[in-house]
């Protein structure tokens, strides 16, 4: 589907509406505060990440899988489904719809409880309560709060192309493209096509590598204001890395989340 | 503490939500369909808010396989008015089935192609436009133009995978479909065995894949549709081989390789120059002779059909079906092509406002009946095994080629002696295959990936049986 992005879901259903997201997020908003649950979500983007990387998937399941879980929340409260059971669904689905073969659920199952514990203990001081047919039955929830819409356009094709556009710099190419990775800690890819992403993550990296490619920018046929609102979403990210200590801080952010609740007693 | 999963509100809202396909539509008894990945049902509407037909496609086994996902997200996706359009995705959370809801496309080119082989067969011409082959092709043709502009390999095309709509606002309009095994191509790919255990029938199989080719492209597609674009001429399948000896992973398939020499003649290394880069051509070398091919071309075999080599039709085909895939045409090159400019001009309704001549869609009887009615076939077909097994060891014995063809032709005049007591069976002729040995290793195989497997065994002999039919009728 490479070719055909303004005809894509994505596009049509998928680029929400700054608006929009703060309507959705008010329950949650009640609860944490806008940076708290920032940093919800910049946490279960590491574990989708780490995850990946346990199971040896490309960077672009990686993302999709990180992406079908920003959108969920973005249509639901972190109360409706356990983030943590959701986290791993996630990268089953797009590990599925990226044709990266199946993973087979009892390896899903264990590289989950092993990350958890190895890498996220500070995080989770219990171990991993889910098991095969939990994830099989999130999964037709996340389906259809997707609204079938499986296929996520990422910025790393695009990356790579204006990359070549300026002369292939390799130092610049590693740094734009970890600048996507981190990207998918903020909410673009849920308010801007990818291509300007891109560009967004392509323009920091240039910043920070000092060189000068202005004039090239200048070039390009978008809507800089956008692309300066991007970069805004990451340098804040940035910003608030700098004060952040995740392994200090995670425990009681979880803690305070929104749960499922019950069925009500009688 | 345990933790919960899923909000008690939530799930219940959602569930409120979600509508059941059995409470929208009437589908039972309605089984029209029967593939490798599922069973299509004809559905209507409960409600009565229209009273045209739809097709329910439930997903075989349970679950979101990558097959079911892939079909999904890219049908999701595609829009053009020669693909199938996926209206709507039902998920039964109770038995956890998948179901796609499609519009109902009364025809499809395998029951075609069907009728007009046993009219034929019977002497009685069938009344159709005569552009009719040329509007299908040229249909086939946008359809995967779009799809390969897109991104998006088909790679099982064959006439059960190319439907055509019957009356209605769509009428004689190609649709084609079973997008379960297309992928994007635009990713770095995997091998083909490495990803999924499945296989296209061999019948529309490109050299190239015959040979050990590792990736799919866009030229085995059109390799394809030049397969079926020939037997719309000729009522024929123009490779049809038997196909007893699938069962294994290696895409190296000796008796098709020789059903296409045989109308193609051998492949020169002037014609297909990289063919030496086949990663099974040492084996091609091994097992082949060219010289037993020296009396073999297209433009014979065409001639044999009655389409004269000095045809438009003929032209096309011969660039759709070039060996090397490199010189194969595109579906866009293919579009310009000459054939379509000739009149008769192709039309959007394929029976060009004529009546259509073909029978509706019937309705399968359920599995029981049809599992028996195979396995008895089956018994036949193991009995038939044995005697050919016979049959090759004497040929492989005599060196004439002229004395080999009198046996084949003794051989298929007792089978079709035995088959005539058959019966007919509603299975496509050609299906797909799951392979058994490329299992993931160290991954056992859960029982009901082997009862698929099962079934999937089934079919194929069902399948081979129905190949066999089809020498009878024609
Ligand atoms: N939209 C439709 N309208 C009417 N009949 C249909 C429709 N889609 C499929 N069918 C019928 O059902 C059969 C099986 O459908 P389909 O090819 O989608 O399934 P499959 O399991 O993927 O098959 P295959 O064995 O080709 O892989 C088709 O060959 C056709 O006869
Ligand atoms: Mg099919």
């Amino acid at each position: 589907m490479a070719g055909n992005f303004w005809q894509s879901s994505h596009h049509q259903q998928w680029l929400l509406d700054k608006q929009d997201l703060v309507r959705e997020r008010q329950h949650d908003l009640s609860i944490l505060q806008e940076d708290e649950y920032q940093k919800i979500f910049i946490f279960f983007a590491s574990v989708i990440q780490t995850l990946g990387e346990q199971l040896k998937l490309r960077q672009q399941v990686i993302a999709t899988a990180t992406v079908y879980f920003k959108r969920f929340y973005a249509k639901n409260s972190l109360k409706c489904i356990d983030p943590l059971l959701l986290a791993p669904t996630c990268i089953f689905l797009a590990s599925k719809v990226e044709e990266f073969g199946v993973i087979s659920n009892s390896r899903l199952i264990t590289t989950c409880q092993t990350v958890i514990k190895n890498k996220f203990s500070y995080a989770y001081t219990q171990e991993f309560p889910y098991r095969t047919n939990h994830i099989l039955e999130c999964e037709f929830y996340l389906l259809e709060n997707l609204d079938c819409c499986l296929i996520v356009y990422q910025p790393y094709r695009p990356l790579l192309q204006l990359v070549q556009d300026i002369g292939q710099e390799d130092q610049l190419l590693t740094l734009a493209w970890r600048i996507v990775n981190d990207s998918l800690r903020t909410d673009v890819s849920l308010l801007y096509p990818p291509y300007q992403i891109a560009i967004g993550c392509l323009q920091i990296a240039c910043v920070i590598l000092q060189k000068d490619h202005k004039a090239w920018f200048a070039e390009l046929n978008v809507d800089i204001e956008r692309i300066q609102e991007i970069a805004r979403y990451i340098i804040n990210l940035f910003e608030l890395w700098k004060t952040y200590d995740e392994k200090k801080e995670i425990q009681g952010l979880l803690n305070k989340m929104p749960k499922p609740k019950p069925a009500p007693q009688r | 503490m345990t933790s919960l999963m899923m909000d008690y509100e939530f799930k219940m809202k959602t569930q409120n939500e979600r509508v059941k396909v059995e409470d929208l539509f009437d589908y039972e008894g309605c089984k029209v369909g029967r593939g490798t990945y599922g069973h299509v049902y004809k559905g209507r509407r409960k409600d009565g808010s229209d009273s045209r037909d739809y097709a329910l496609k439930q997903i075989e086994g349970t679950g979101l396989s990558m097959s079911a996902c892939r079909e999904i997200a890219l049908l999701r996706e595609l829009k053009h008015p020669n693909v199938i359009n996926l209206i709507r995705v039902f998920l039964s959370h109770n038995d956890r089935k998948v179901w796609l809801l499609f519009d109902f496309a009364e025809h499809d080119l395998w029951h075609i192609i069907k009728f007009h082989r046993a009219a034929k067969a019977n002497k009685k011409p069938v009344m159709v436009p005569k552009g009719m082959v040329k509007s299908l092709l040229y249909q086939i043709l946008d359809g995967i133009h779009y799809l390969h502009s897109n991104w998006v390999l088909h790679r099982d095309l064959k006439p059960a995978n190319i439907l055509v709509m019957g009356e209605g606002p769509e009428r004689g309009r190609v649709k084609i479909a079973d997008m379960g095994f297309a992928r994007l191509f635009n990713a770095p790919l995997k091998p083909l065995a490495d990803l999924d255990p499945v296989v296209v029938t061999f019948w529309y199989r490109a050299p190239e894949l015959l040979l050990g080719a590792r990736h799919y492209t866009k030229a085995i597609d059109i390799w394809a549709i030049g397969c079926i674009f020939a037997e719309l001429l000729t009522s024929e399948p123009i490779f049809h081989c038997r196909q007893e000896d699938i069962k294994t992973s290696n895409p190296y398939h000796h008796d098709q390789l020789d059903r296409i020499f045989n109308v193609m003649g051998f492949p020169l290394e002037k014609d297909w120059e990289d063919i030496k880069k086949m990663p099974e051509h040492p084996t091609l070398m091994k097992d082949f002779k060219k010289n037993s091919y020296m009396n073999c071309s297209l433009v014979k075999y065409m001639d044999r059909h009655k389409i004269k080599p000095d045809s438009k039709a003929f032209h096309l085909l011969q660039k759709l079906l070039l060996m090397d895939p490199n010189k194969r045409i595109t579906s866009e090159q293919a579009m310009q092509d000459a054939y379509f400019s000739e009149d008769p001009l192709p039309t959007q309704d394929v029976f060009a406002g004529c009546p259509i001549p073909y029978p509706k869609r019937e309705f399968l009887t359920d599995d029981d009946q049809e599992e028996k009615a195979e396995n008895k076939q089956r018994q036949n077909q193991q009995q038939q095994q044995q005697q050919q097994q016979q049959q090759q060891q004497q040929q492989q014995q005599s060196q004439q080629q002229q004395q080999q063809q009198q046996q084949q032709q003794q051989q298929q005049n007792q089978q079709q002696q035995q088959q005539a007591s058959n019966g007919d069976n509603h299975g496509n002729p050609a299906k797909r295959v799951r392979l058994s040995g490329t299992t993931h290793p160290g991954q056992a195989i859960p029982i009901s990936q082997q009862q698929e497997f099962h079934q999937q065994q089934m079919m194929y002999n069902s399948g081979s049986q129905q190949q066999q039919n089809f020498q009878q009728r024609f």
